[in-house]
């Protein structure tokens, strides 16, 4: 079963300053959550208008609301998909003088 | 080590053969004693799932300490390459049609309406065999895939 990542490093370090820093992931996730559930009916009023604005205005609009919701339910499924496929992912960047890295775990 | 291998080396010390033909004759046994174990292992070995595309991209020898050499290591989980494919289906469709025109213009003809999901996998384990090498004077790019 996929699991979303639990932490990640974030790594920085230039000439002046040193930055280290283990984003608990595990914690943002829920607030994320939240957050997308108080955001959700204001989403859902923004797709409708979309959708009655934009194409296939020759339908109802219960079904257009309806289409709506439900290619945002997917559109959620596949960004969490996608969070639940970083585990692993891993960039380095580096010169002489600086360093990125970031590592997802 | 084998009775051949032991008739072959008492050959040469009692100076029957000479160096260069027991050479030979050593890896003829060699070629002998491995072959029926690679035969073997292509007939029963699968190749390993590909876990990573890996992209690194390092200064050339000669290069190394200068001040603008760069140096990125980059991972990523085949499984994120997968859930990134999966998410171009929610592309609205103008969006879709104006990077298919656009990759038509660069000369490749590949439409993004028809990836499905077994494309997907396909194109996931082709990856497997996958090996870029770029040799320029002063870097050295490299795209393979981890198993």
């Amino acid at each position: 079963m996929k699991r979303p990542p639990m932490l990640m490093r974030v790594q920085i370090h230039g000439e002046k300053r040193r930055f280290l820093i283990w984003l608990p992931l595990f914690l943002l996730l829920p607030l994320a959550l939240l957050l997308l559930i108080i955001l959700l009916p204001l989403i859902l009023v923004a797709i409708i208008i979309l959708r009655l604005r934009g194409r296939g205005s020759h339908l109802p609009p219960v079904i257009r609301a309806s289409f709506g919701v439900l290619c945002s339910v997917r559109g959620i499924k596949t960004a969490f998909d996608v969070l639940c496929s970083m585990p692993g992912l891993r960039v380095d960047v580096s010169n002489r003088n600086e360093r990125i890295y970031v590592y997802v775990i | 080590m084998s009775e051949n291998q032991k008739k072959i080396l008492e050959m040469l010390a009692n100076k029957k053969i000479s160096v260069d033909e027991a050479f030979q004759l050593l890896s003829v046994l060699k070629t002998e004693a491995s072959a029926p174990e690679s035969t073997a292992e292509a007939g029963t070995t699968v190749k390993p799932k590909p876990k990573y595309l890996r992209v690194t991209v390092q200064p050339s020898s000669g290069h190394e300490h200068d001040d603008y050499a760069e140096r990125v290591n980059v991972r990523v989980p085949m499984s994120l390459i997968r859930s990134g494919i999966k998410f171009t289906s929610l592309l609205p469709p103008e969006a879709r049609d104006k990077v298919t025109g656009a990759l038509h213009d660069k000369g490749i003809d590949f439409d993004m309406r028809n990836l499905k999901p077994e494309d997907i996998e396909t194109i996931i384990e082709a990856l497997n065999d996958l090996e870029v090498d770029v040799v320029s004077s002063n870097e050295v790019v490299k795209v393979f895939v981890e198993s």
